[in-house]
């Protein structure tokens, strides 16, 4: 059982996650409960109040009272609470402490002192449960996103807490290790344990969490049982400001018409690519890529979408692929100067000291009121001498599309841009997509996301083992293919 | 240099206890610092030097370790034949070249062998076997798991500059390392600090003893090593 009592809670140097206020709520055992509510509104501090983060590693000021199995959190240390509370995080690559799988999952065991051959046995026993012996004794760099999770919940199963928190486990990983994670959350479930979900992506949890509690501004708002709230309209749940709750759903959302520009398409050529001693990672003889739209690329973890877009963008140099459009061609070393990429993780790309600065670094001749421009026309002008990295997630992605704008290429690639994002977000994010379609840029999206190629995608472009054929256009029939997908493996 | 071998899918012909290799990689630092490649104490030198040599072989890490057999050589060569032959700015740029390469290439080939080849738990349980105490273990382990991750991070920083058009050339070399330290420095303290919790939620800081799978005991070989490291350094410093 968890109960918090009248929690208040605000973080000492608060710049990014939000506190909480007068939180009162109680999780009896067994229970599966979804956190769910903007970015910001305080459902990872919740979370952290309950696995102990909060106040043992997150200094803050704390009233209210949070109990855990009857104890007061403030009063055990974090080892103790270790083996009541288990904890997954967000980030796939900054949970794990071993750089091996399967000390990874004795990781938690040993640090209790528990027998070799016990924690033996609870390896293999967790490996059997969630399906996890194809992963053991595997270099964890090497693995996938998804992979990666999936050794981080089976590295706290191992323990076996009465408790599983996740904090938006979901963000990084594609559909088909959704449905891995759903059925890991399922089997916890099934033992009796409790567990609590904090997460923007929610379709995947219909049917798993038996209640959910909305948060808004560090306010529990609404506590409602998972069958009201999975029936919610459309329009109330987007005025809550969440993600689609069921990805059939956005077949009724229906597409807005996509205006096709009779423009001649760019032509790629010999778009093949292998890392050595690998199969061919790409393999793309020919394909037509519509211009000045919005191109969707999908397809599982490994199908390649980014070794094609790395290839795409000049990246990779053995990669002998040809782009041609309008008579002109470009080989790889050419395309530096015409394709851009805005890679996943925005924190690698931002490198000056104001948000000014970023944009005009990318610009061939520095011109300020140009830049100031892209600024204001992405929202960002009244932080323009802010530093990038002071900025929120959502600002950080817009600075990051800015510097995509002022170095003036014509096809932009974006790698997950809405991965972590709440409804709001990836709604902004739709409408600069769109903004700069209109302006005569090429726009390649790799997403996971359907609710985001409905928003604002003129074509889909599926890609599977490293295949790809032209991309088809998001109209009635498009959609239903679409959609099939994601659902095929979906849940 | 890979760091793959981190996992323990590669195939070593034998399993030496992390504790030999440490000692070895302290006693061939300390060695190859001093003395010199002629006269007596060029023996027991040039016994460790090849420890690292006859180590990278065995873990069938033959790349590396003619490459090294070769850079030393070399180094080695030029330090007893061309340095006596040459005069002015190039015996000196001679000189220190080839004293820094065999004084300090072996240490960190050493280095090198320990770390591609030890399991972060291995190294925990040997430490603690060592009785160290947990200020020093923890802060170690640490440092072998956040390796791969600056590199990792180093490559993503440096593909993104690439993609931003910004290049090292003549006069920007301040501002390329700026452009390539800030991002770097951001992400892997950040990665420090969700790494931290997840290990602190994972028991990590548990007072009292910590058991390990790692079957992590002294052989036949460990032995046999220790002590022909040991009678070659007892050796360096009477001679």
């Amino acid at each position: 059982m968890i109960n918090l009592q009248n929690v208040t809670f605000t973080y000492e140097n608060a710049d990014t996650a939000s506190g909480l206020s007068d939180v009162s709520l109680c999780i009896p055992d067994g229970q599966a409960i979804l956190l769910c509510g903007e970015s910001g509104c305080g459902k990872t501090t919740l979370t952290r109040l309950i696995n102990g983060l909060i106040p043992h590693y997150y200094a803050g000021k704390l009233s209210g009272e949070v109990l855990v199995q009857g104890e007061a959190v403030s009063n055990l240390a974090l080892h103790q609470l270790a083996q009541t509370v288990g904890s997954v995080f967000q980030n796939p690559r900054s949970q794990f402490f071993n750089v091996d799988t399967t000390s990874e999952l004795a990781f938690a065991c040993e640090n209790m002192g528990l027998p070799p051959a016990e924690i033996r046995e609870r390896i293999q026993n967790t490996a059997q449960a969630i399906h996890l012996h194809a992963l053991l004794d595997r270099d964890i760099f090497a693995l996938s996103g998804g992979q990666k999770q999936k050794i981080a919940c089976g590295s706290v199963s191992t323990l076996e807490p009465l408790i599983y928190v996740l904090d938006e486990p979901s963000s990084n990983l594609d559909h088909a290790s959704i449905r891995d994670l759903r059925a890991m959350i399922a089997h916890w479930k099934a033992q009796g344990r409790t567990v609590v979900i904090a997460e923007h992506r929610l379709h995947y949890l219909y049917g798993i969490v038996d209640r959910v509690c909305y948060l808004q501004d560090g306010r529990l708002t609404h506590d409602m049982a998972a069958d009201d709230f999975f029936s919610l309209s459309a329009e109330a749940r987007q005025r809550m400001g969440l993600r689609t709750l069921s990805i059939e759903a956005l077949l009724e959302q229906g597409v807005p018409s996509p205006t096709v520009p009779g423009l001649a398409p760019y032509r790629l050529d010999r778009f093949d690519f292998a890392y050595p001693h690998c199969p061919k990672a790409l393999d793309i003889p020919l394909l037509h890529l519509p211009a000045e739209s919005i191109v969707a690329i999908t397809g599982l973890n490994g199908a390649g979408k980014t070794t094609f877009a790395r290839c795409l963008c000049g990246l990779e140099k053995r990669c002998a692929g040809v782009i041609c459009r309008d008579g002109t061609c470009q080989r790889c070393r050419d395309r530096n100067r015409s394709c851009f990429m805005v890679m996943q993780d925005i924190n690698h790309q931002l490198f000056t000291e104001s948000v000014l600065d970023e944009v005009l670094l990318s610009m061939d001749q520095e011109d300020v009121p140009a830049a100031e421009q892209i600024l204001d026309s992405l929202d960002l002008l009244m932080v323009k001498d802010a530093h990038p990295m002071s900025l929120s997630g959502g600002q950080k992605q817009r600075v990051a599309i800015a510097t995509a704008i002022a170095s003036n290429r014509t096809l932009i690639v974006l790698d997950e841009p809405t991965s972590g994002l709440d409804y709001r977000h990836m709604q902004q994010v739709a409408s600069l997509l769109q903004s700069l379609a209109q302006k005569g840029r090429t726009l390649l999206v790799i997403t996971h996301d359907p609710e985001l190629i409905v928003s604002c995608c003129t074509h889909v472009m599926p890609m599977e083992g490293g295949r790809a054929t032209d991309p088809y256009p998001l109209d009635k029939a498009g959609l239903t293919r679409m959609i099939s997908f994601f659902t095929a493996i979906g849940t | 240099m890979g760091f793959a071998a981190f996992s323990s899918n590669h195939q070593s012909l034998y399993r030496l206890d992390p504790r030999t290799k440490i000692l070895l990689t302290v006693l061939v630092g300390i060695v190859m610092m001093g003395g010199s490649i002629h006269g007596p104490s060029a023996i027991p030198r040039a016994l460790l030097a090849l420890a690292p040599f006859g180590l990278l072989l065995a873990e069938r890490k033959y790349r590396q370790g003619l490459l090294y057999l070769f850079v030393l050589l070399l180094s080695v060569g030029v330090e007893s034949y061309l340095v006596t032959r040459t005069q002015g700015a190039l015996n000196l740029i001679l000189v220190i070249v080839s004293s820094l390469f065999t004084r300090f290439v072996p240490g960190l080939m050493m280095g090198y062998y320990l770390v591609s080849t030890t399991r972060i738990s291995e190294l925990i349980a040997a430490l603690e076997k060592m009785h160290m105490p947990r200020q020093i273990v923890i802060p170690f382990a640490v440092m072998m798991r956040f390796f791969p991750t600056v590199i990792e991070e180093n490559n993503a920083v440096r593909e993104a500059m690439r993609m931003r058009g910004l290049r090292l050339s003549g006069g920007n070399v301040s501002a390329y390392l700026e452009y390539m330290l800030i991002p770097m420095m951001m992400c892997t303290v950040k990665i420090g600090e969700e790494l931290s919790a997840a290990a602190l939620t994972r028991g990590l800081g548990r007072p009292g003893a910590r058991t390990s799978l790692c079957d992590i005991k002294l052989r036949g070989l460990d032995a046999l090593l220790i002590t022909i490291s040991l009678l070659a350094f007892a050796l360096w410093i009477v001679l």
